[in-house]
């Protein structure tokens, strides 16, 4: 039979009806475009995350010293979020930008998986047997060549078993050289120390205070344990009668807050102070019989403040209207429950002692030393309860052997002398420390001028680091021993920031090691059961775990139940109050460096971690574009000293000061004084990952520390610079 | 008309030269007509045929080629396991205390019991073996496993709503042997939440799972089809 | 326009004199939900921050200067017919009013990425992802399995954490309830914040703190019978469920995003 075309085509086109009609009527197609429609919307690298039995586990953070509990909600075995802890004595549920975003730090790329070797000039994983022998190794060798001082350790605290586990072995070996990276714990220790003759901590009862007078502390922007502060600063707002005045040369987010902004010219704040005492006690508005039984050197106090310090005198110098003084002196020592704050910023900074001094001399004046709403002197916890380490003739000569950073001689009341620890670096030819361990610290980026902190850790000859993180000063190391994160972490976490009784936190591991990391009280341990007699001898325990619950004894079931033990027992001793330090060291101002007519200031922000943690990518996404656009970091000036400059809002410019120079862009903001350039710190990163290297520039390398004359800490607050365009 | 009388009356040259013999005009016209028929019975063939081919296709063939066989890692017996609990569906398939549904069970529920081999079943051998002894979770497959933006509550329609497990489920607890795990390969979902049938025709409750069918039973018993959230995430 | 009481109706308050700007809302919403980041996340038109913190100042001079932060989740608007405006405008009906709880939600699978929605919603709440979210390789383990990661060419705002919802029905259904406690049911910002500026509930719930706060008038399209409260952009008439409180008057009067010279309309 024949097909011509048109048969061809009937048939071809009966053929497609049939097979459309029944490809219609069969769910072939309409099933087809159903699946491809599901099929589009699950891509294999969307992630669908497993889903499982949901259970909470409680921590301690450390990612400031702030303390906050933790509650840890997982799913099977991964950690989901990080939430506060209800009821904990010093958050109670609440939590601040960096603890939630603490899981971007357990996990990822960016942590060092595994110990690491540099070997020529890149880092190259090896066991952890052969990590520690190499440092044992080195160790017994310096110990050999009779200088056992020139191992030191620079560390973020000196408390809580893990720091003294490291100054245990730091004595058993023959070295006095711990030191602690400084801020206004120092400061404070040492004020407290010159005012009342013995060393404590800080502690304020902010909850029941119903005046808090604040020389520049960022107390909504992380001063102490931020989020305790902030929840003390809501208590102020819901009650008329309770107000925060805030002194400050630009208005920060603490200021804005205040219920009054008192702008004053930057590096006088211990100028104020000593006004407001001069109205104080001119006007008899201070506690006289407080003053008569518990202080002494009072009188020539009292002349000095008349003569030096009248109101008009003292609005010169700050700026501050002499009839506002007048008025801040009278509603401060006429609140029933004031208190004095100070250390600018969040306090990373150590600033002047005089004005410590001063400021806690009002706390004196108004009785508002060791009275609720005030201050008081904290006792450090004292529940590790060690045999002294055992020490045989090389560690009893080394332990002798001055301080390398020369703290305890020139200035006898200071502990820990950081910049000076550079400064005999950089001076000496041969570098005076020969092995450096550096733990829960990153100087080459927090210390100021960068330049020359880097110069000193590149002449230390062995650099061993513990960070969990490839940061600045684990860039600069020869080893890395990588300690388990916080989440990972068995630790006793004494709390240090303005608690008013002693408080000991317990981190716990919420989840196994993601890494091959170990713990650091583990490594020394470990070490020290290496070395020779002495050291491994101080050393009893068999792991860090045991060393730990052996140390809390019965306190563990308490802090394992809670997550913190309070040290109720504690009192702080009421010691006389010695106002002649003040009289002794008055008017040491400290003048920013420089000559021009510009001075530059750091500020802190929630947002932009400033301590040794980066900050993580979820914290850096709430960074304003007024404050880093691209890579650029933006400073602020006022719109008045702009226009001088030839400045408008987004111009680019150059930031020189005597240390170094920056490359900026330019925010114009009312809210600063005008003559005053702002930088964020917490920018500027080289290293950790693509999510913060490279992005602004590191305020700390365009300012170098001033020595302060009475405690030797960097109390620079400021340094003079110029801008340009270009 | 005339091309077709043209051609039949045109002696065409083949190839051998011959040539066929003209034909009388009623017999071209019957030829012709009996051609239309068997053309037209052709065309019509042709499409009954290809419509019944593309049916077969879309009806029988297409749903074996579309889903994949997968069967289960241990050949469970649920009728078996039933006899033995007091709870029925609920001894293993538990509600957490936080509202949460346990769904599979894991290795820590089967393992109350199965520590060592309490038979002599190949199947539970193999399972003491290869997974208690080794601490391994078995890879079950799930039949019922939605896509990740549904949020399914066993919490809502078990306890508030006092819904059996065979509504949805089906009679798997008097089953004595896993069947065979069908996935889609478009999709990857089991083929229990589109049904059995390829068509989407149910015939029982627990045919099938997509979002209509919770729909119209929402709108049975309730009032109204739901709020997007309520199911959705 | 009747409104059921009996319903729940989920909204927030604000308080802008409490809150200090320290982000800790947008982190604790980008972990609670998924929220995806990138490398350079200073392009803010494209910053997937489902609330976000806004700064705006008095524009006074030096030193009479001020600050006011603003929060701004999704305002869950009623609109005027029970419609929030990005509601009405969805041709792939992905976002709906929730009637018994007030919620908007949003559904990814349906979302065809039109955008039609994010040029109606006058709060620029609603974010789109231009991109295949990526996170780096390990983190993806810190995902919540109770929210859907998004892929590209799909919408996403804020959701009341409406997952917590569902997750605190369960635990009622269980034990043999229907009603929920005011705590159990909070946002993952309102838990998170730190000087506890942020209060969450429900609206027409008497009892509740955010009702207390707020004193909604639901005659009146839900304005706020507190002198101190008010909503962002009034006038519009969105019927927003996100109240702010401020004893600043320059921060109230920001709100309506007045010129100088205008008075605030009365139309609503």
């Amino acid at each position: 039979m024949k097909i011509d075309r048109r048969d061809f085509l009937s048939l071809g086109i009966g053929a497609a009806a049939g097979i459309g009609a029944g490809t219609a009527l069969s769910p072939l197609p309409w099933k087809l475009i159903d699946d491809s429609s599901i099929w589009s919307q699950n891509w294999p690298w969307t992630p669908v995350p497993p889903d499982g039995a949901v259970s909470f586990k409680n921590s301690v953070c450390t990612l400031c010293p702030g303390g906050c509990g933790i509650t840890v909600r997982k799913v099977e075995d991964r950690c989901i979020k990080i939430e506060g802890t209800k009821g904990n004595i010093v958050n109670n549920g609440g939590i601040c930008i960096l603890g939630l975003s603490g899981l971007q730090l357990l996990y990822g790329p960016t942590r060092v998986k595994a110990p690491m070797k540099k070997d020529g000039g890149r880092w190259k994983e090896i066991s952890w047997d052969s990590a520690i022998d190499e440092i044992v190794k080195r160790l017994k060798n310096i110990r050999k060549e009779g200088k056992p001082e020139s191992v030191a350790c620079v560390s973020g605290t000196d408390q809580g078993t893990v720091a003294q586990l490291i100054g245990r072995f730091l004595t058993a070996y023959g070295s006095p050289n711990y030191i602690r990276t400084s801020s206004i714990a120092d400061s404070y220790e040492i004020a407290l120390k010159k005012l009342h003759g013995q060393f404590s901590s800080i502690g304020f009862d902010f909850e029941n205070s119903d005046f808090v007078l604040s020389f520049g502390s960022g107390v909504a922007d992380g001063w102490g344990s931020p989020v305790r502060m902030f929840k003390a600063n809501s208590k102020w707002k819901d009650s008329k009668d309770k107000a925060l005045y805030q002194i400050e040369s630009r208005l920060s987010n603490t200021a804005a807050k205040a219920d009054k902004w008192i702008a004053i010219i930057p590096g006088t704040e211990a100028i104020l102070a000593m006004g407001i005492a001069n109205v104080i006690i001119q006007k008899s508005l201070y506690k006289k019989k407080l003053i008569e039984k518990y202080s002494k050197g009072f009188n020539n106090f009292k002349a000095l403040v008349l003569k030096e310090y009248s109101p008009e005198k003292v609005s010169k110098i700050t700026g501050v209207k002499k009839s506002e003084i007048i008025a801040i002196a009278k509603k401060f020592a006429g609140a029933s429950r004031p208190v004095a704050i100070c250390g600018s910023g969040q306090g990373r900074t150590p600033g002047s002692i005089f004005e410590f001094m001063a400021v806690h001399a009002l706390n004196a004046l108004i009785g508002s030393v060791n009275n609720i709403g005030g201050v008081f002197s904290v006792p450090e916890p004292d529940y590790i309860k060690w045999t002294e380490a055992e020490k045989d003739d090389v560690a009893a000569k080394g332990i002798k052997t001055d301080r390398i950073d020369g703290a305890g001689k020139k200035y006898p009341d200071t502990r820990y002398l950081i910049n000076r620890l550079i400064d005999s670096i950089n001076s000496t030819g041969d570098s005076p420390v020969e092995l450096l361990f550096v733990n829960g610290a990153n100087p080459c980026y927090t210390m100021p001028d960068t330049e020359n902190v880097i110069k000193a850790f590149k002449k230390i000859p062995y650099i061993v680091s513990f960070s969990s993180y490839f940061d600045e000063t684990t860039e600069m190391a020869d080893i890395i021993l990588p300690n388990h994160t916080n989440l990972e972490r068995l630790e006793d976490i004494p709390l240090a920031a303005g608690l008013i009784k002693p408080v000991v936190g317990l981190s716990m591991p919420v989840v196994e090691p993601e890494c091959n990391t170990r713990h650091i009280g583990d490594v020394f341990i470990q070490m020290a059961k290496l070395m020779d007699g002495n050291i491994k001898a101080s050393f009893p325990w068999n792991n860090y775990e045991e060393c730990l619950k052996k140390t809390l004894g019965d306190k563990w079931d308490k802090l394992a139940r809670d997550g913190y033990w309070v040290d109720e027992n504690s009192r702080a001793s009421r010691g006389i109050f010695d106002f002649t330090p003040l009289v002794k060291n008055n008017r040491n101002l400290v003048k920013p460096e420089g000559k021009s007519k510009l001075t530059l200031i750091p500020y802190d922000s929630m947002r932009l971690t400033v301590g040794y943690i980066g900050d993580p990518p979820f914290a850096m996404k709430t960074v304003e574009d007024t404050i880093l656009k691209g890579n650029d970091v933006f400073v602020e000036i006022n719109p008045k000293t702009a226009a001088g400059y030839n400045l408008s809002e987004g111009d680019k410019a150059r930031l020189t000061t005597s240390k170094g120079k920056a490359k900026v862009r330019v925010h114009l903001y009312d809210g600063i004084r005008p003559g005053i350039v702002a930088m964020p710190r917490g920018l500027g990163h080289t290293e950790f990952d693509e999510y913060l290297a490279g992005k602004g520039e590191n305020f700390n390398k365009l300012i170098g520390p001033v020595e302060d004359p009475v405690s030797g800490l960097d109390a620079a607050w400021g340094i003079q610079a110029e801008i340009t365009k270009t | 008309m005339s091309t077709i009388d043209d051609k039949a009356t045109e002696v065409p040259e083949d190839a051998a030269g011959e040539s066929a013999e003209t034909v009388p005009p009623e017999q071209e016209k019957e030829e012709v007509a009996e051609k239309k028929e068997i053309n037209k019975g052709l065309v019509i063939f042709v499409f009954i045929a290809a419509f019944v081919a593309s049916l077969i296709v879309g009806w029988i063939l297409f749903p074996m080629v579309l889903y994949t066989q997968e069967n289960q890692p241990i050949d469970f017996n649920h009728a078996l396991h039933l006899e033995e609990v007091e709870n029925s569906c609920e001894s293993c398939h538990f509600f957490r205390e936080d509202g949460s549904y346990a769904g599979v069970p894991k290795l820590a529920q089967c393992v109350d019991c199965h520590d060592e081999v309490m038979g002599d079943d190949l199947d539970e051998l193999a399972f003491v073996e290869n997974y208690v002894q080794k601490n391994i979770e078995v890879p079950w497959l799930i039949y019922s496993q939605q896509s990740d933006c549904v949020f399914f509550s066993h919490a809502a329609h078990v306890k508030a709503a006092k819904m059996d497990c065979v509504s949805c489920h089906g009679d798997i607890g008097e089953s004595t042997s896993l069947k065979v795990y069908e996935k889609n390969i478009i999709t990857g979902i089991s083929r229990d939440i589109w049904g059995k049938n390829i068509g989407g025709i149910k015939l029982h409750s627990w045919d099938r799972m997509k979002m209509n069918d919770c729909a119209k039973c929402h709108k049975e018993e309730t009032g109204n089809q739901g709020a997007c959230f309520q199911c959705h995430k | 326009m009747k409104v059921d009481t009996k319903q729940k109706k989920f909204g927030m308050a604000i308080d802008l004199d409490k809150c200090t700007g320290c982000g800790s809302c947008m982190v604790a919403c980008m972990s609670e939900n998924n929220v995806p980041f990138k490398k350079d996340e200073t392009n803010k038109l494209d910053s997937i921050t489902w609330i976000k913190v806004y700064k705006v100042t008095n524009d006074k001079k030096y030193p009479d200067t001020d600050l006011c932060y603003i929060p701004r989740p999704c305002m869950h608007c009623d609109g005027q017919h029970g419609h929030a405006p990005c509601v009405s405008v969805c041709p792939a009906v992905a976002t709906d009013n929730d009637k018994s709880t007030g919620v908007v939600s949003q559904i990814y699978t349906r979302c065809f990425g039109c955008r039609y929605c994010m040029a109606a919603c006058p709060y620029h709440a609603r974010y789109f992802n231009w991109w295949d979210p990526v996170w780096p390789e390990g983190m993806e383990k810190y995902l919540s399995p109770n929210v859907s990661p998004r892929m590209r060419g799909v919408v996403e705002k804020c959701s009341f954490c409406f997952h917590r919802y569902q997750l605190a029905m369960d635990k009622a259904y269980v034990e043999g309830r229907r009603e929920l406690r005011e705590d159990e049911y909070q946002t993952s910002c309102t838990q998170a914040c730190p000087a506890g500026a942020i209060t969450f509930g429900d609206l027409n719930n008497p009892k509740h703190t955010v009702h207390k706060m707020v004193q909604p008038d639901n005659k009146h399209h839900g304005k706020p019978k507190n002198p101190k409260a008010f909503r962002l952009l009034e006038r519009l008439g969105t019927n927003a469920k996100v109240y702010y409180l401020s004893d600043r008057k320059w921060v109230r009067k920001l709100g309506d995003n007045q010129t100088p010279n205008e008075e605030s309309s009365k139309k609503h």
